[in-house]
């Protein structure tokens, strides 16, 4: 009995529906984190409503997606966020929503605590508070707290605390570690990408390239229990042990991004009319934009290696991520800008400044003014 | 004793999702994904609720002697990972 | 012109699991955390 096609390739190819995928519900955010993937801070005019939220769990359910990732912006800030939270998990939908904390009450945490299909996660980006609210705003680092104690103590044990890694909080793997296992949490680490608001930091915050391979080190001696969501394939290219996962793009293939509006995305890294495959207000909904739609059908499709297909770490690494790509203007078909062997780094020297794709879409909130009073 | 000989059902907590390939099963609680390879391994984890053992499955599903080491141990595995429990009655 | 990294592996292990790693390559059987997959964040 012979298994003829490698199961990472049943997934490169796309699957009828998504394993599971992020549905951003809502723009608005009362935080304005500088490296924000969405731009988030408005709520938009146009976002789903109730009703039609519900219609897309419907489909979800139909399709058989095994749970949804629910973040925003700050999902919990929707009066309808605990409305559509019941009816996922009822219509069996599992979920776990991503969240500042504001509003993870001792209440709230009662509840998760005692619902068996959702989960939290926790954004956090210091394990300091000075680490911490440089990114993500003054009294964030205390309102994540917060909320990890109110879970810990309605025994809620393994929710999330997810860092996304950067320059300056990349000192703190230990702390994080700490801190999770203190609070009963499991550690998340992610990939800084350059999308949404982060593209303006990235320079500022992506770790250096002594960072990652550190990073990558640390993942294999410490990492067991810490999650990353897979998002640091393309370490796979130094060749030594893989990290735990697909190591392979999803996007477009088996999971996506459903935005507030309800547009279909291919991750929610990528939110830009390049990676943009339809709406759930389209005929069909969302099951005809995910089996039928252009951009997913060519994501499915065989990837040109390009300028990469030479490198004896290609098949490893599969050329690294398309948004990392994308918003740092080097082409698809070419290194990553994170490229473990350097060759990112030398494509980035020429690309011309300010040449860079911006996202479509921008919900920030305009910066506050300072006051200043003065003396008549 | 062999994972064959005993009787067997999904756990409550997990969701089967067929796949030109074979199957997804998710796992609620432990968060765990398996892969079922092969739609006959499909047609085996389907039938062991109602079997009395993991072996009658087996022959139902048209698995013969050549194979059955292969499925002893895939089953074995998912039973490992919680995503079989025995079954009492 | 790229230079091989720097070996991570562990040292190899005793025959007998290798067998077990023959057995892994052909089971029937894949697991992965529903977190292992990019593109969720």
């Amino acid at each position: 009995m012979s298994v003829a096609v490698p199961l990472v390739e049943h997934f490169a190819r796309g699957l009828d529906a998504p394993i599971c995928l992020t549905w951003e519900l809502t723009y608005a955010c009362n935080l304005a984190c500088r490296h924000c993937l969405s731009s988030s801070g408005r709520r938009d005019p146009a976002e789903l409503s109730t009703a039609e939220a519900r219609a897309v769990i419907d489909e979800l359910e139909r399709m058989q997606v095994f749970y949804v990732n629910i973040g925003g912006g700050e999902p919990t800030i929707r009066p309808d966020f605990w409305e559509l939270v019941d009816y996922a998990t009822a219509h069996h939908v599992g979920v776990k929503f991503s969240t500042n904390g504001v509003r993870v009450t001792p209440e709230v945490a009662e509840r998760l605590a005692q619902s068996d299909y959702v989960d939290v996660q926790i954004s956090l980006d210091g394990a300091t508070a000075d680490v911490n609210d440089a990114v993500r705003g003054e009294g964030s680092f205390a309102a994540a707290i917060r909320a990890m104690e109110h879970l810990a103590a309605a025994g809620f044990s393994g929710f999330k605390v997810s860092v996304v890694c950067t320059r300056h909080n990349f000192p703190q793997l230990d702390s994080f570690q700490a801190l999770a296992d203190r609070y009963g949490a499991q550690l998340r680490l992610t990939r800084l990408r350059p999308s949404g608001r982060g593209a303006d930091v990235w320079d500022e915050l992506h770790p250096t390239a002594a960072q990652q391979r550190e990073l990558y080190d640390w993942l294999l001696a410490h990492g067991e229990n810490v999650l990353t969501g897979d998002s640091f394939f393309h370490l796979a290219g130094y060749g030594g042990d893989a990290l735990p996962g697909l190591n392979l793009c999803g996007a477009g293939r088996v999971v996506c991004l459903i935005d507030p509006v309800g547009d279909v995305y291919a991750c929610p890294f990528a939110i830009h009319d390049a990676f943009r495959a339809g709406n759930v207000r389209d005929d069909g909904g969302f099951a005809a934009v995910w089996r039928a739609s252009e951009l997913f059908r060519t994501l499915r499709g065989p990837q040109a290696g390009g300028a990469c297909a030479a490198c004896s770490a290609y098949d490893a690494c599969r050329g690294g991520c398309m948004a990392a790509k994308f918003f740092t203007g080097l082409p698809l078909d070419g290194p990553d800008p994170e490229c473990v062997k350097g060759f990112g780094a030398v494509r980035l020297a020429a690309v011309e400044p300010g040449s860079a794709p911006r996202p479509s879409l921008d919900h920030s909130r305009p910066a506050a003014v300072p006051v200043t009073i003065g003396r008549r | 004793m062999s994972v064959l000989d005993q009787a067997w059902e999904l756990a409550p907590q997990v969701s089967v999702r067929p796949e030109p390939f074979g199957a997804l099963l998710y796992h609620f609680g432990t968060r765990r994904l398996s892969f079922l390879k092969d739609r006959r391994l499909l047609a085996v984890v389907e039938a062991l609720g109602d079997a009395p053992s993991a072996r009658h499955a087996c022959a139902g599903a048209g698995i013969g002697p050549s194979d059955i080491g292969a499925y002893e141990r895939a089953l074995a595995r998912l039973a490992a990972t919680d995503m079989l429990r025995e079954r009492t009655a | 012109m790229d230079q091989p990294p720097a070996s991570t592996a562990p040292e190899t292990a005793p025959p007998a699991d290798e067998d077990e790693e023959l057995l892994e390559e052909d089971l029937l059987v894949e697991d992965v955390s529903i977190d292992g997959m990019c593109g969720v964040y």
